[in-house]
């Protein structure tokens, strides 16, 4: 509970020097486009999307539908061809690749489907390392990882490497190095693809928990029809734009 | 943390590490003996000093000068002392257990060559004894002379009629300052062979194969060298004079183009090992592409995982050149000893140890660069992409 109590400070204090009601990610024709084999490939299409603060949303959406590009674009991992993404209070296009890794740091946490450990390093250590880009100490830092990895409920894999772990725990480290800097914003990106159901639940309910105890704001991408069901709001997208946008439950 | 990444990395594959840290090392070493085999050439040239010059014949080094050259170039206006020398040619027990000796002016010869330094002995019995004879560390070491023992030399130029081997009376041990000469020669009095070939007990050439020359303080070596040249144009035997410097050059050249096979064998070995390390970091910096993605992905800068990449070439690289330079160090004295006579001036001097060092850097920096410049281009999207 100390742990949770710990992460969820700076988010209180977030949510309370602001309306309840605040957008965290305002996206204003987005517009994403590749180039394979000579042809101009158009993955997201003039896209309007807004996310409020607190919020738990899931993207939808089939393979190829532009879901992952939408995250990359909130999480400041890619750039729009076109138009606005303004992401808690920032506008992403006008930052540069240093400015947007700075920004990354402090205001996002990112949850990978394949979890994306680091395999050298023990799961203190993948969670510890978001937190080497902050002013804290040494042992703070540990502190830190030590209560996140607390509130994920693997305290005691701590010393425990990638290789070493089953897909559910590894993916809630990756969860735990996600919201370790305590983010404005955690995106996931299929967080429970590679899992079995009774991990993908718990995964989901750790981010639920998350959500509703400290506050965070929750993206997920998802093709889980089970995993959308527990969001508070689910959109589809297909080609690059919004089927349906409306609240899941 | 990311310093903690760059050797947790260089664990992943352990055998990899292993292997290429040894090459690395095995390279190193290599390089460092081969370059210490170069250098050794021509210590006797570096260290030379050009206060002594070096009467010769004209036709040949082995015409020898005739005797009475010696009072003539006594006399030359700023000759400080001249010492003859001659070389023996003999050998101890067996032909294969050789060792330089030569005949010369004791007490001249030291005295120009404040190099030398007995260090066990007696210097005035050098000087005083008719057959006593100084021997260098290296030949006293090996065959175990002690100051007072009996070296027998059998002669092969200079040959004593009774058919006995020369005996020499060791009256010191001598060790030297720097790299004049070696440490494997044993020298005696000129006198000895001289009055031996003029008694009719020894048999062989009269004169002495070189005269050396000490000049004053602050005369012109080369208007000396001339003047010598000069003063035998007409015979009996012309000469040809020379730096202490052109001399041992000399000897250098003799040995052909050694010097330049030793280097482009080393240049080799130097551009195997750098493709060799390059071609592994190329493939850690492919196989930890998606690790620098997931960096760059929680906020690491590029150039934070440039260093990482960079610091896994350097450290690799330093430690199999690390390596490679202890042992190096290490065997030096046993390849010295293995190398004997032939390059009498081998040794790891601290300018090798210091381009090896600064070698093992320079490889680890360009090996590192290329997946480094690499990863820092990468974006996380592409690595996530191209990893899965």
């Amino acid at each position: 509970m100390d742990s949770a109590c710990a992460l969820s400070a700076k988010g209180n204090q977030n949510m309370s020097s602001t309306t309840a009601t605040r957008a965290v990610v305002d996206l204003n024709g987005v517009t994403r486009a590749y180039s394979r084999g000579g042809e101009r490939l158009v993955v997201l299409d003039a896209l309007d999307f807004t996310i409020e603060e607190g919020d738990r949303v899931a993207i939808m959406g089939p393979s190829g539908s532009g879901k992952t590009t939408l995250l990359n674009l909130i999480g400041g991992l890619d750039k729009p061809g076109s138009g606005s993404v303004r992401v808690a209070g920032e506008e992403l296009t006008e930052l540069s690749p240093p400015e947007l890794a700075r920004w990354r740091a402090g205001n996002v946490g990112i949850v990978f489907q394949g979890f994306n450990l680091i395999p050298v390093l023990s799961a203190q250590e993948n969670v510890e390392l978001p937190l080497l880009l902050t002013r804290l100490s040494r042992s703070e830092r540990r502190a830190h990882a030590a209560h996140a990895l607390e509130l994920v409920g693997l305290a005691d894999r701590a010393s425990h490497r990638p290789g070493q772990l089953s897909g559910g725990q590894e993916q809630r480290v990756a969860i735990a190095r996600a919201i370790v800097s305590d983010p404005t914003l955690i995106l996931a990106d299929e967080p429970t693809g590679d899992l079995d159901r009774a991990s993908a639940d718990s995964v989901m309910a750790l981010l639920a928990r998350l959500n509703e105890e400290l506050g965070k704001t929750v993206v997920i991408v998802t093709h889980d029809p089970l995993a959308a069901a527990s969001a508070k709001r689910s959109v589809h997208l297909d080609k690059g734009r919004w089927k349906s946008d409306g609240e899941s439950a | 943390m990311p310093t903690l990444l760059i050797f947790r990395n260089l664990l992943r594959h352990k055998l990899r590490t292993a292997l290429t840290v040894g090459s690395l090392a095995i390279a190193v070493f290599l390089l460092c003996v081969l370059r210490a085999l170069v250098v050794s050439l021509d210590a006797g040239v570096r260290n030379s000093t050009s206060d002594r010059l070096i009467v010769q014949s004209a036709v040949s080094l082995f015409v020898n000068l005739p005797a009475s050259y010696l009072g003539k170039l006594q006399a030359v206006e700023g000759v400080d002392s001249v010492a003859r020398l001659q070389w023996f040619g003999g050998y101890y027990q067996d032909p294969s257990s050789f060792f330089g000796q030569f005949g010369v002016d004791p007490e001249e010869f030291l005295d120009m060559y404040p190099e030398f330094k007995i260090v066990d002995g007696s210097r005035e019995r050098f000087l005083s004894e008719r057959t006593a004879c100084i021997v260098g560390r290296q030949t006293a070491d090996r065959y175990g002379f002690k100051v007072g023992d009996t070296v027998p030399i059998i002669g092969t130029i200079f040959q004593r009629l009774d058919g006995t081997p020369w005996e020499f009376q060791v009256a010191g041990i001598y060790e030297l300052d720097s790299i004049v000469w070696d440490e494997t020669t044993i020298f005696f009095p000129f006198e000895y062979l001289e009055e031996s070939l003029e008694g009719g007990t020894a048999s062989g050439p009269p004169g002495s194969g070189v005269i050396y020359m000490h000049l004053a303080e602050g005369v012109n070596p080369v208007n000396i060298a001339a003047e010598v040249d000069g003063l035998f144009e007409n015979g009996p035997q012309r000469v040809q004079t020379t730096t202490e410097a052109e001399f041992n050059a000399q000897f250098v050249s003799m040995v052909g183009n050694i010097p330049f096979f030793v280097t482009t064998i080393g240049g080799g070995v130097l551009a195997a090992i750098l493709l060799a390390v390059i071609n592994t970091m190329l493939l850690s910096g492919r196989e930890q592409r998606h690790d620098m993605g997931v960096l760059k992905a929680l906020g690491f800068s590029d150039w934070a995982v440039f260093g990482v990449m960079l610091g896994q070439g350097v450290v690799l690289c330093v430690l199999g050149g690390g390596v490679g330079i202890g042992l190096a160090q290490l065997s030096a004295p046993e390849i010295a000893k293995l190398l004997g006579t032939m390059f009498p001036g081998f040794e790891m001097t601290s300018e090798i140890l210091t381009s090896a060092c600064t070698l093992s850097l320079g490889i680890g920096l360009l090996s590192g660069a290329l997946p480094a410049a690499a990863t820092r281009k990468l974006m996380a999207v592409d690595a996530f992409r191209r990893g899965a």
